[in-house]
């Protein structure tokens, strides 16, 4: 009786032990460097840093819970960067995926020749880091010494006023819309290898012309590719980063230290102001999280 | 499972802690001859700091100091020092400019040394050993200074006659006959946080003090006001250049005449030997120009010193390397040649390389010029408790006022607004 129990509670055991083992490793790491900084982050978000007098000793933390995110939704220059990076993300996305897509089609469409070439040649921009990328960038929008109004002041007398109130937030959507068009291309592109070719020889029988058969072949089949890098693209927009920061320095002031959120929250860190960084941080990311899953929810509603 | 995950994680946690400890206590006890030299660590960015530590280390055995190159302060470097204050394993020292010291200080990252320290003190000049005290508390060894004065391309001025400029009158008269000779010349470009804040030191309008308990913000003083005006007035005019400072068509203009001069500190010789060498022999210094004719009073930009972070356990062996960089004539001779520091000791001051002409600047002693002006930078500069915030804040509106955006009268103003609200929300006591 007892060696029979003993038998199935360690078969019972093993049965329940075994695939966590093999899940240990992924959870062990999911755990150390997602779920814990997470947590930790959350956590900060929830104090605030408090000194007294000329506080020339170390701050204490206070819990406070509400504080910093009191702060969050009053400060105006938080709110502007959310609002920046929302304008950004309607306007440049669709531009960078509508080329993307274009660019998939043309060289995936019979007729082309060089494939290989101008499938390389878009993808290579993302072959640059995105720093370096944007200090090439910083030397074409110079103020002083801007190869581009060089030319066009020599030839046309004109030149662009690069970070302008107006054109400050799209002169960066430029850089980061070259540096990423070609990425989402690649994808697109991979998604058109997997349609089969019976639909398509079909389409053609049919005499469906070539438009036609992007139009209401490929680019419906392809579409679980689009809403991904439209997923991909939301949350890129939304921790724009790496571009303005770099051309701050020569942007005449257009751009701030608080441009974007995630600029925001670096110049919270900068001023050692952890917890309100992190609540900053966290903001972030309950909308992006929010948006995608609208944007999910949308598209698949459209499915039905 | 879970329970032994946890349980080995904390084992290995513990063997961490234990073998950190046996590290720390090593270098403790290393006074003591039998447990070998003391180890040091020591972070920091200027060029020849390495070459510094190695002649500390060759010269005596009893402590060695390991160097670490970093980020410079303000390009993350602070960060990753307080950071590693917080996660308590921070070196014993660390290279903090003297703008961020109050700052370390306010957010409990030094460790007080005047113990040891003040046997020092007369050894160095009192505006440096300011720059590394709050109070009574002094926390680390001044290593230069920034005394400030004007740079100015000989051939431009030459070419149109002008006289070397020696008050801000007539610094803005140069400005004008020059973009009026040629278009694409300017007098100077843009200055952000500390270069701007040497023109407010050298018209005594400290941006913070202290009154009793409270911090008095006084960014947006009338004194202050009036070095913004004059700086506006140029802008207005269109004769300075957009340039942004640092940035490579900033190089270029140095190099090229089309910027004309900068006022600046004596680093800035480096600056253009190394990142403007078209300009070489063009260059000249002249002293600064003066607010009212026949005055004497200049600012600082910049310098640095050695500071004991908080957590050091062996301040004497850091005290001991600190004042030895700071002072030793051979090893700041070399800093004065591969980093262009000039020294905050006394003694140091008639250093050989200090008195030789510099073909750069067409064979002048341009330390003769800095010698003077470090004698009469304006006292009563304090910096701030957070000057990383109030310099973020002060730039996003500057920048903007030298491309023509705002003016730098309300860059001031906001900059002022924001620093108190910044200050006070984490409860320090701010009077305006």
């Amino acid at each position: 009786m007892s060696a029979i129990t003993t038998g199935a509670t360690s078969a019972r055991t093993l049965r329940w032990r075994t695939p966590w083992l093999f899940l240990l490793p992924f959870l062990v790491l999911f755990v150390a460097i997602y779920v814990a900084p997470i947590l930790f982050a959350f956590t900060q978000s929830l104090f605030t840093l408090q000194r007294d007098g000329l506080g020339l000793t170390a701050p204490t933390l206070a819990f406070d819970p509400f504080a910093n995110y009191a702060r969050v939704f009053g400060d105006a220059e938080f709110q502007a960067s959310l609002g920046r990076v929302l304008l950004f993300g309607i306007v440049q996305v669709p531009i960078m995926l509508g080329l993307a897509l274009l660019i998939a089609l043309l060289i995936d469409s019979k007729s082309a020749r060089g494939r290989g070439f101008f499938r390389m040649a878009s993808f290579l921009p993302f072959a640059i880091p995105g720093v370096v990328a944007a200090v090439m960038w910083s030397f074409l929008y110079s103020p002083v010494t801007s190869p581009i109004n060089g030319f066009l002041e020599s030839a046309f007398g004109f030149s662009i006023p690069f970070f302008s109130d107006g054109l400050a937030l799209w002169s960066v959507a430029n850089v980061v819309t070259w540096v990423w068009t070609g990425y989402n291309m690649l994808i697109i592109y991979s998604a058109l290898q997997t349609i089969p070719a019976e639909t398509l020889e079909a389409a053609k029988i049919d005499g469906a012309s070539a438009t036609r058969i992007a139009w209401s072949i490929k680019i419906p089949m392809v579409r679980p590719a689009l809403i991904l890098t439209t997923v991909f693209s939301i949350i890129g927009s939304a921790q724009l980063f790496n571009e303005p920061t770099v051309l701050k320095s020569i942007s005449g002031g257009a751009i701030t230290s608080t441009y974007t959120p995630l600029m925001a929250a670096q110049s919270s860190v900068a001023a050692q102001n952890y917890p309100y960084a992190a609540a900053q941080s966290v903001v972030l990311a309950v909308l992006v999280g929010v948006a995608s899953f609208v944007f999910f929810k949308l598209t698949s509603r459209g499915e039905q | 499972m879970k329970k032994t995950a946890l349980r080995s994680a904390t084992l290995a946690g513990a063997v961490a802690v234990g073998l950190a400890l046996t590290a720390c206590s090593g270098g403790a006890d290393t006074t003591s001859a039998a447990s070998g030299p003391a180890e040091i660590d020591f972070w920091g960015w200027a060029p020849g700091y390495a070459e510094a530590v190695d002649a500390y280390n060759a010269s005596q055995d009893a402590v060695v100091v390991n160097y670490e190159e970093i980020s410079p302060g303000a390009k993350g470097g602070y960060e990753k020092m307080l950071n590693a204050v917080t996660a308590g394993n921070a070196p014993c020292l660390g290279q903090v400019g003297y703008e961020t010291l109050t700052s370390f200080a306010a957010q409990g990252a030094l460790e007080d040394v005047s113990d040891i320290a003040d046997a020092n003190k007369d050894e160095f000049s009192a505006a440096t050993w300011a720059a590394m005290s709050v109070g009574d508390a002094v926390y680390g060894a001044p290593v230069d200074q920034g005394p400030m004065a004007l740079f100015y391309n000989t051939e431009v001025f030459d070419s149109l006659g002008i006289a070397v400029p020696t008050t801000w009158d007539e610094y803005q008269a140069a400005a004008q006959k020059i973009h009026a000779a040629d278009p694409s010349k300017y007098i100077s470009a843009t200055y952000l946080n500390y270069d701007y804040a040497g023109f407010d030191w050298q018209a005594q309008a400290p941006w913070f003090g202290v009154e009793g308990e409270s911090w008095k913000v006084s960014i947006d003083s009338a004194a202050g006001k009036k070095v913004a005006d004059y700086w506006q007035g140029l802008v207005d005019e269109g004769l300075m250049s957009p340039a942004p400072m640092w940035d490579q068509s900033w190089y270029t203009g140095l190099g090229d005449g089309s910027i004309a001069t900068h006022v600046g500190a004596v680093w800035i010789a480096g600056i253009l030997k190394g990142s403007a060498p078209d300009g070489a022999g063009k260059w000249a210094v002249a002293p600064m120009p003066q607010w009212t004719a026949g005055d004497d009073v200049t600012g600082n930009v910049g310098g640095s010193g050695t500071a004991v972070l908080e957590g050091c356990d062996n301040p004497e062996a850091a005290w001991d390397f600190a004042h030895f960089m700071s002072t030793d004539a051979d090893t700041f001779s070399a800093l004065v040649e591969t980093a262009g520091l000039y020294p905050a000791a006394n003694d140091l001051l008639t250093l050989p390389v200090l008195s030789e002409g510099d073909d750069y600047f067409g064979g002048q002693n341009i330390y003769e010029v800095f010698a003077e002006s470090s004698a009469q930078v304006a006292e009563g500069w304090v910096w701030g408790p957070n000057m990383p915030e109030t310099v973020g804040f002060l730039d996003d509106s500057l920048s903007g006022a030298w491309a023509g955006t705002g003016t730098i009268a309300d860059a001031l103003a906001t900059t002022q607004k924001k620093t108190v609200v910044g200050l006070e929300a984490q409860g320090l006591s701010v009077t305006e």
